[in-house]
């Protein structure tokens, strides 16, 4: 018995020590990317201060770029949300609606507005898509900038690799349809392309920001606001965090594993030749990044994926769970599909900083932390049935994670307040710090759930997008 | 340090590394609110301080522009007089000076140069040019160059060789609005690729600055850097000189690269078309 009691005793032990150093490690290596972001942000704004965007506007030189923005069923919102990009700062784009199957009446709505009529436009499928019905343009000069394809339903990658085939400039910028972006935004976006020597840059990507309970006027972000719904509004902090305090320091290690899919530019000629978007993947945008640096890597070209965190591009957060799980899960299957597709390449020195930190860091604390987390609350329960529980370690060990997380979320407001400060209301402001002591009890159970349902439909071979219901955004009439 | 490896060997580092971590968080939570509320504070009161001081420095330029006083009648003002030496006033007041300049020429721009240097503003940007710090050296540059300050454009040409690129690119364009071609003579020399930011950069430069005199920009075509060249060629093709046609020419047949020998002939066929 007492060999048994001491056995049982060393292993708790080694339990607790273990959960203990991976906190110890999670929580060290947040710090440590919080303040290589911070010192980035600091040296970007800096820089930023003295940058005349304006020059892009009047330039020829300025890269040319094809947007491509994927519709299913968007015809509540498509009319506005085209009007939207066809009206941003920037000369030398083209914007591509891909009508990917819709069953509404979207490709009616877009005939109808925009004046359109069938084209004979050729298109070199470099990569193989469902079919494309038709391709149209505009009988209106004024909607030049406008092509639309009408094309079989097959999802959102098959939409982004049609609008691939028939981009006609160098670089293209995929977006989701329904993401409110800020008038500049193409012009910071397309700047990178230009400033590297020698190095290719492959891909660039801002901030997403959350535009929930936001007022939106013609298509643009015109009040930034704080959600009342605490879903939404935990939501906002969290997307504080990931882009302002880890996508950054990301970025200056150049080991960026995902370009949000609402808003990135990449270079088309390297999308095509790694393969375009992924059919096989829910994660298509994080898949496609690893790839073309994949691509890059193999190849020996020296290259770059640059990374800016001004606020570019505005999207609506889930305020109901069910959208909220369906969202999470499907990012989580994303993470698993795309670290599966490139394991060779964790802790694979050929792949650089990429094999060797990235994937090893996304395998540890993204994809494996949620099971973590699952299997430290069942043995807990376990532990507390024994009555081997030692309260008082435990009640430090909540309260260590609990403090910590309190205290990165004031770094992240910090941050944003030294910066864009885009929350200026005392109100708002007082709800972010609210959520920051709510959040460790509401939100990141359900985070975790979300993930361990996106474990358990990988494993049942779940695959598609699910429904995903949007609200819409309040609009100034 | 002997307590803490007793603690580690003995296994029971535990509880405390987690108590003091706990306070640390804790402690470090609460600076950091305290930080962001002075930060919000002291943005709620700039914001405050600018709309007052601005309807003060509106009028003050008003006078300057429209009214034909001397400086000694507009420092009678009492609250000028107060205010003169605060420093974000004297930070707001060249900043509206500025903004203001770009919008005029001829006499009322000359009155509010007159005014920048007679009120000390100009001497203010002088000491940004010597700064340690880049960013504060920009805000300088920018500022003289605005406002027509030639006497530093040597100072300035030494910084446009700077290796920190956004010093570079805005003592470039300093340099071509102070004296046009001159600003980037020094370019066929430049040891190190210029990027397609920077070359943008002088090329709108040049446009915005309407810079009329091009003499010399065909020296670019005989750098050895090739960057330098594509430069040459694409302020050719921009501003449209088609006085350069023999020197894009020589270039077409004695191109170091196909690349710029096929630049050199797409500009030619687009200045002679």
């Amino acid at each position: 018995m007492t060999f048994l009691s001491d056995e049982l005793l060393f292993f708790i032990d080694l339990y607790l020590n273990l959960i203990l150093g991976y906190a110890i490690l999670i929580m060290s290596s947040y710090l440590i990317l919080a303040y290589l972001s911070a010192k980035e942000l600091r040296s970007y704004l800096k820089k930023n201060s003295f940058v005349d965007y304006e020059v892009l506007l009047t330039s020829e030189f300025a890269p040319k770029l094809s947007l491509i923005a994927p519709a299913y069923n968007e015809g509540f919102t498509i009319e506005e949300n085209v009007k939207s990009l066809l009206s941003l700062n920037y000369n030398n784009y083209q914007v591509i609606v891909v009508n990917d199957g819709s069953k509404d009446n979207s490709m009616e709505i877009l005939i109808k507005t925009y004046d359109l009529e069938l084209t004979e436009l050729e298109v070199h499928s470099k990569i193989e898509t469902q079919k494309i019905r038709g391709l149209y343009r505009s009988r209106n000069a004024a909607f030049k900038k406008l092509i639309v394809v009408d094309k079989e339903n097959g999802g959102k990658a098959d939409a982004l690799n049609a609008g691939l085939n028939i981009a006609e400039y160098p670089y293209v910028v995929c977006i989701d349809v329904d993401c409110i972006l800020d008038k500049d935004s193409l012009l910071k976006l397309a700047k990178p392309f230009l400033e590297s020597y020698g190095k290719r840059i492959i891909a660039t990507g801002g901030v997403v920001r959350i535009a929930n309970q936001c007022v939106i006027k013609n298509g643009r972000m015109v009040e930034v606001n704080v959600p009342d719904r605490l879903l939404s509004r935990i939501q906002v902090l969290e997307y504080l965090r990931a882009f302002l305090l880890g996508r950054m320091a990301w970025g200056r290690l150049d080991g960026l594993l995902l370009i949000s899919g609402a808003f990135g530019a990449f270079d088309k000629e390297i999308a095509l030749l790694s393969g375009g978007y992924s059919t096989k993947t829910v994660g298509e945008d994080m898949e496609l990044v690893v790839r073309m640096r994949r691509y890059m890597l193999e190849n020996k070209l020296p290259y770059s994926v640059s990374y800016i965190p001004d606020p570019l591009c505005w999207t609506e957060a889930p305020e109901d769970f069910q959208i909220f799980k369906k969202q999470r899960s499907r990012w989580m299957r994303g993470t698993i599909e795309t670290l599966s597709f490139h394991k060779r390449m964790c802790l694979n020195p050929k792949y650089k900083l990429l094999g060797m930190i990235s994937i090893p860091y996304w395998t540890l604390f993204e994809f494996l932390a949620p099971g973590i987390e699952f299997i430290g609350v069942i043995t807990t329960l376990v532990f507390l049935v024994l009555g081997l529980l030692n309260w008082h370690f435990f009640f430090l060990l909540v309260l260590f994670v609990y403090t910590f997380a309190i205290f990165f979320s004031v770094i992240a407001l910090y941050c944003e307040e030294r910066t864009y400060h885009k929350y200026p209301k005392q109100a708002d402001f007082l709800k972010l710090l609210l959520a920051a002591f709510i959040e460790p009890f509401y939100f990141h159970p359900l985070t975790v759930y979300a993930a361990l349902v996106g474990y358990k439909d990988k494993i049942k071979g779940t695959s598609g997008w699910g429904e995903m219901t949007r609200k819409g955004f309040t609009k100034k009439s | 340090m002997e307590h803490l490896w007793e603690l580690y060997a003995n296994g029971t580092w535990n509880e405390p590394f987690l108590i003091v971590s706990i306070c640390s968080f804790v402690t470090a939570s609460v600076i950091l609110y305290l930080l962001l509320i002075g930060s919000r504070n002291s943005h709620i009161k700039n914001e405050r301080l600018r709309t007052e001081y601005g309807i003060l420095i509106d009028k003050l330029l008003f006078t300057v522009v429209f009214e034909d006083l001397p400086f000694s009648d507009i420092i009678q003002n009492e609250n000028y007089k107060k205010l003169k030496d605060n420093r974000f006033f004297r930070e707001f007041t060249t900043e509206s000076v500025i903004n203001l300049h770009k919008n005029y020429n001829g006499v009322y721009a000359r009155k509010l140069e007159q005014f920048y240097k007679d009120s000390g503003l100009k001497n203010d940007s002088l000491k940004k040019l010597k700064s340690l710090k880049w960013d504060i050296r920009c805000k300088g540059i920018t500022e003289l160059a605005e406002m027509n300050v030639h006497e530093v454009f040597d100072t300035i040409l030494t910084n446009s060789k700077a290796r920190n690129k956004t010093l570079q690119i805005t003592a470039i364009n300093a340099c071509i609005k102070l004296e046009g071609t001159k600003g980037i003579a020094h370019l066929t020399e430049h040891p190190y690729p210029i990027d397609d930011w920077t070359q943008v950069n002088i090329i709108a430069a040049f446009k915005k600055h309407d810079v009329g005199d091009t003499q010399g920009i065909e020296n670019l075509l005989e750098s050895k850097n090739t960057t330098v060249v594509a430069l040459g060629l694409k302020l050719i093709k921009e501003l449209k000189l088609t006085q350069k046609v023999p020197f894009v020419e020589q270039l077409a047949t004695q191109a170091p690269n196909t690349f710029l020998k096929y630049e050199a002939q797409s500009v030619l066929q687009q200045l002679t078309d």
